[in-house]
Formats: structure tokens, sequence, C-alpha cells
């Protein structure tokens, strides 16, 4: 059978014969971005700068609860933007209350109007939206808001919104389409759950929520919606943020515990209905244990889901141009050079397999890939040493291994860990916790004492973590840090 | 229908206008004021008006264009001027979307493309 494509939207003669996608002789695009967030956007821009001729496909598939947004992907739209934003909106509800110590006066009862705060925070990712747009037309990368998908060699299948299809070829193609959040599978999940999706963009006030899930999405959104004054829980099936050194994920959750998030441990959700309607209604929520028979039954306004993400690399006809992905978790494997196992097709950021999903780190990978691809460089991504924050209200910094990845890497009794507790000197007057910041260093005493992980709990964590990154990063001992006068009074001279 | 322009000077002028045509799209150029000989004191202005014009036949129907004088140069580098705190410009000419973060400032309105795009794409 023969199918032939519209002429007069597609000038390039494509014709499936005999159900065979054809190689094209010649390419629309020099490279095809198929995702337009963190790596992808960087990737694209850094190849217009080699006057590459660069397309971007970026399209959201709408949430169950029907939440959409613009270019620029996750962290913009539904991930470190707008989560730090409202995780500052906690902090300053905090400062407040901290502010009476200090001697300002107020009377009235201070109180927290969600909708306020969403629409600022919305606007502002609009502006970025809307930059990324400028940068892209500006720099000549062709931007289209549709979902790209592969339908041969070199060759890519457009659908936009209202159902029109393209087909674009390129030489070389990024996959950077990133994830989206995991759902349960049990009665109610999608029809009455939301996730961070939709949080940021909620139009109502959630209420009392419950928090499903240990993972710093969980305690990071469970952190700030206690922080503005929400009756929140978290349900968590066994440890808090796997993956994470535990000592730190356990005084984290004490933390949040101490300061009034509740938590249930040791159960799933098995089923979600809808006791009441209205935004935000009542929903009733049954669980099981893990441990046990014990059967729950709790109601809340709003159930955010946050177990996982998936991802979204099942449904983009990877199959057709043969690259291949790890069926079980559905992310890609790829070399140093983020190449797959089909040469002209490379991917970046979240999707890839034994990699971290951070922002950052997709940013430089797409940077790096391209300008080894167009200016002839050969540096690698560094995936080593990478540091993070969780911004749960006790904010967590750390850079290099764990307490535990150390001692299997290394062997005990070849890690030193040296440790203190501090007490911030703005928490002193309002009288907040004075045992509850901590930090500790993790040394290899078989190299000179060297820093392999540094782990800090406490205010601005992410702020103190950055410095001490690029010290690791040169290499840093236990004596250099030791003879490296502090500054005072500040929380990083511990 | 079309597209119509409408020419304002300063801020209630053009708090007025636009309230006037809620609900439909609204764009907005800023410029300094112009003297007896119809130039402006603000020179990215002078470059700017000419490409913006070129692109409004490419304004969607119904839309109205604002054409705003913000007042004289003192005026304008007040950094308390009505402009700068309720509407957030930061510089003239200032190109925006009324209601939207979508805007040009200085020499992105020199650009014919990003202005097209400002008018024709959501």
């Amino acid at each position: 059978s023969v199918q032939a494509h519209k002429e007069e939207e597609n000038p390039r003669k494509t014709m499936e014969v005999n159900g065979f996608m054809p190689v094209p002789d010649s390419y629309d695009y020099d490279l095809i971005v198929i995702g337009g967030g963190s790596g992808g956007l960087a990737a694209a821009k850094e190849a217009a700068k080699y006057e590459k001729k660069v397309m971007v496909l970026d399209f959201v598939m709408p949430t169950p609860q029907g939440s959409s947004w613009g270019l620029g992907g996750t962290c913009v739209n539904v991930g470190c933007i707008p989560k730090k934003l409202m995780h500052q909106a906690a902090l300053l509800g905090q400062a407040l209350q901290d502010s009476r110590k200090f001697g300002w006066q107020f009377t009235e009862e201070v109180k927290h109007d969600w909708m306020t705060m969403t629409e600022s925070v919305q606007n502002y990712i609009g502006s970025l939206n809307w930059g990324y747009r400028v940068a892209l037309r500006d720099k000549k990368v062709t931007y289209e808001n549709a979902y790209g998908e592969f339908v041969g060699p070199h060759t890519i299948k457009a659908t936009y919104k209202k159902g029109v299809e393209k087909l674009y070829t390129a030489e070389t193609f990024i996959i950077a389409t990133g994830e989206r959040p995991r759902y349960l599978g049990i009665p109610g999940d999608k029809e009455y759950c939301i996730s961070s999706d939709d949080l940021f963009s909620l139009p109502y006030c959630p209420g009392r929520t419950l928090v499903v899930g240990a993972s710093y999405v969980a305690l990071e959104c469970a952190g700030f919606l206690a922080g503005l004054g929400l009756d929140v829980t978290v349900m968590v099936r066994s440890i808090l943020l796997r993956g994470f050194d535990q000592d730190m994920a356990n005084r984290i959750g004490e933390y949040m515990k101490e300061h009034g998030v509740n938590f249930i441990r040791d159960f799933v959700p098995i089923k979600v209905e809808r006791v009441e309607e209205g935004t935000p209604g009542i929903l009733k929520v049954t669980a099981k244990s893990t441990t046990g028979d014990q059967i729950i039954e709790v109601e809340y306004n709003t159930v955010l889901l946050a177990i996982g993400r998936d991802p979204c690399t099942r449904k983009i006809g990877l199959d057709k141009v043969g690259v291949n992905i790890n069926e079980r978790t559905g992310k890609i494997p790829v070399n140093d050079e983020e190449q797959t196992n089909v040469p002209y097709i490379y991917a970046v950021g979240d999707i890839l397999q034994d990699k971290l999903e951070l922002t950052p780190v997709a940013i430089q990978a797409g940077r790096l890939l391209v300008q080894r691809l167009y200016a002839g460089t050969t540096t690698k991504c560094d995936y080593v040493n990478v540091p993070t924050t969780v911004f749960t209200p006790l904010e967590y910094g750390a850079c290099g291994y764990s307490e535990e990845t150390s001692v299997e890497k290394f062997g005990e009794e070849n890690i030193e860990v040296y440790h203190s507790h501090f007490w911030p000197l703005e928490w002193t007057v309002p009288s907040r916790d004075n045992n509850k910041c901590y930090a500790k260093i993790i040394c290899n005493t078989q190299d000179n004492e060297r820093v392999i992980g540094f782990h800090v709990l406490g205010p601005n964590a992410g702020e103190v973590t950055q410095g001490f990154a690029a010290a690791i990063k040169c290499g840093l001992t236990k004596k250099q840090l030791d003879s490296t006068v502090g500054i005072h009074p500040v929380c990083a001279e511990v | 229908m079309g597209w119509e322009e409408r020419q304002v000077r300063g801020y209630p002028e053009f708090v007025r206008t636009a309230q006037g045509y809620h609900g439909r799209p609204i764009f907005a150029l800023f410029c300094g004021d112009k003297d007896a000989e119809g130039r402006s004191w603000c020179p990215d202005c002078v470059t700017a008006e000419p490409i913006v014009r070129k692109e409004l036949h490419n304004l969607p129907d119904e839309s109205v264009f604002i054409y705003c004088l913000v007042g004289d140069r003192a005026y304008w580098k007040d950094p308390n001027n009505e402009f700068r705190r309720n509407l957030k410009l930061t510089g003239v000419p200032t190109l925006l979307k009324y209601g939207t973060p979508q805007k040009l400032v200085e020499e992105e309105c020199f650009k014919s493309e990003l202005v097209r795009m400002l008018f024709t794409e959501d």
C-alpha cells in the first residue's frame, strides 16, 4: 500500500511504500530535539550558536485533572521553580512568626491566601515560558508545539493540537522527553487524586491534604503545605528519601513531625472515593498496612500522589528506529557521550538510565553534547560529585556519597565521619530548635582524608552546599577544610 | 471586525482606555513623549515605532492597539513613576500584550520576527 502525504503541507516527498519508510537522502534539519525542557532547550540553544538548523518539539499531555503548561519543561512549570517559590512562601510565614521576638509588632492574625500565591507564581512561570519562546525565535530555532514520535529512520511525525500531522527529518536527534508522575493503579487514583503536575496551578486551596509517597517531591510538598498552615499527612510505604543518606532522611522526617506534619508509616492506599463534591471536596482514602492486615479509612480534601516519576519513552516510536530502552523502567541506556544504541540518536535529562535527575545535569549534558557534535570538543559531562538540595522545611544539602554508600565502597575502617550540630544565630532569639541543624563530612582515610561526602541540614542549605561542591571537585581534604578560616556568624562556618 | 488603534498619553488615560476594552486582546506600545516636530526623546522608541507599525496588519481580529506616550524624560527616569510601579515596565520602548506576561523590551522591539510572534501566537 502507498500513502502519499499532502504536498502543500509537506513539500518533502516522503512516501510510505509497503509499510517501510525509506532513509531520506537530505534532511530538513541538522538537529531535532524532542522535548523542550531543561536539557532539550539547552541543547537547542547551543546548537543554534554553531549556525545549525534546529527544531524543538514540545508538547504537554494534559494531566487526568486537565492541567497543562507552556514551554520550559518540568523544572520551570511544575518542578523546581514553583516548588522553591512555595517553599519560600512557607518560610516567610515562619519568619513572620519569628519577627515578633525581634520587635516587630502587628496585631492582626497572619493568614495565607492560596490564590494570591498561586497567581503570582504562575505569572512568573508565564514570563519564563515567554522568555524561552523569545530566545528560541531570536536564535532562529524552530519551535513547534507538537507531539513528536519516530516513524522511520531519521524521520519523526509531529502531531499538533488539532490533529494535524507533519513529518520532519534530521541528521541528528536528541531525545529529552523527561518524566511524568506515576499513579498508584488503584480505584479512584486518576479520577480524584492530584500530582505535582496539578498542585502548583491548583485553582483552589487544597485544604486538608494527604501526600502519598516519601520521595523528595512528597516531603517538599508536604513541608510547604504545612508551612502555609494546612493540615498535612504523609503516607509512607517504607523508608523516607530512598537513595539519600538515611541518617539525614530520618532527621528531616523527625523535624517535619515535630513541626506539624503527620506521618502514617507502613501503609499504602488501596482505594480513593469521593465523599463530597466541591473545590476541594472530600475524599475517603482506604489504606492497608504493609506489615499486617490492618485497614484504615481516612478523609481528606485533597490527595497528592508523589510516589515516583516515569520516563516518557514508551510512546515516541523508539521501536521504529531501534532505540533500546530498559523495558522495566522505561529509561534509556546511553554511553558516556549520551549516545543511544542508534548512532545518530542521543538522549539527555531525566530519561537517562543510571544518571541523576537534576536540571543542571541535563543542561550541562545537553550543552556539552552539542559542543562535541558541532564544535569539535571532547569534554564529557561529569556526573560525579554533583551537589543537590532537598527543600524540606529544614533544608538538606549534599554532595558526594551518603554514609551508607561510603561504607559500601571504601569499607567502614577506611572512612572517618566528622559531624556537628549547630544552632543558627537567627534561631536563638525566637527560641527555635537548638539541636536540629546538623552537618557532617565523610572522609576517605586511605586518600589523605579526602572529603567524599558532604551533608548539611539547616537554613539555606543549597547556598551553603554550592561552594563546598566546588571545593570537593578540586579534591578537598579534611586538613584543607580545617585550615580554612570560617566566616562568622554564619551556619557555614561549622 | 479587524483591529483598531487608540492613542493615549499618561498612565491614567492608559488605564481608562485599557479597561474600556476589557474582554478583547489588548496590545500596547509605550514610548517617550514626542516634541513639536514629532520626535521622541527616546532614540530606541524612534527606531522601534516604524518596525512595530509594519507588523500591525498581523494583529488578530477584535484586538486593540494602544499607542501610549509615557511622559517626558524626567518623568520616565523617576523610579517611582506609575508605569514602573503598576505595570512593572523597566524600559521604553516596551511592547506588550496586556494582562499577560508577554512583552518585548527595548532592542527586542527592533526585531520584526519577535513583534510578529507577540501579535500572532498564543
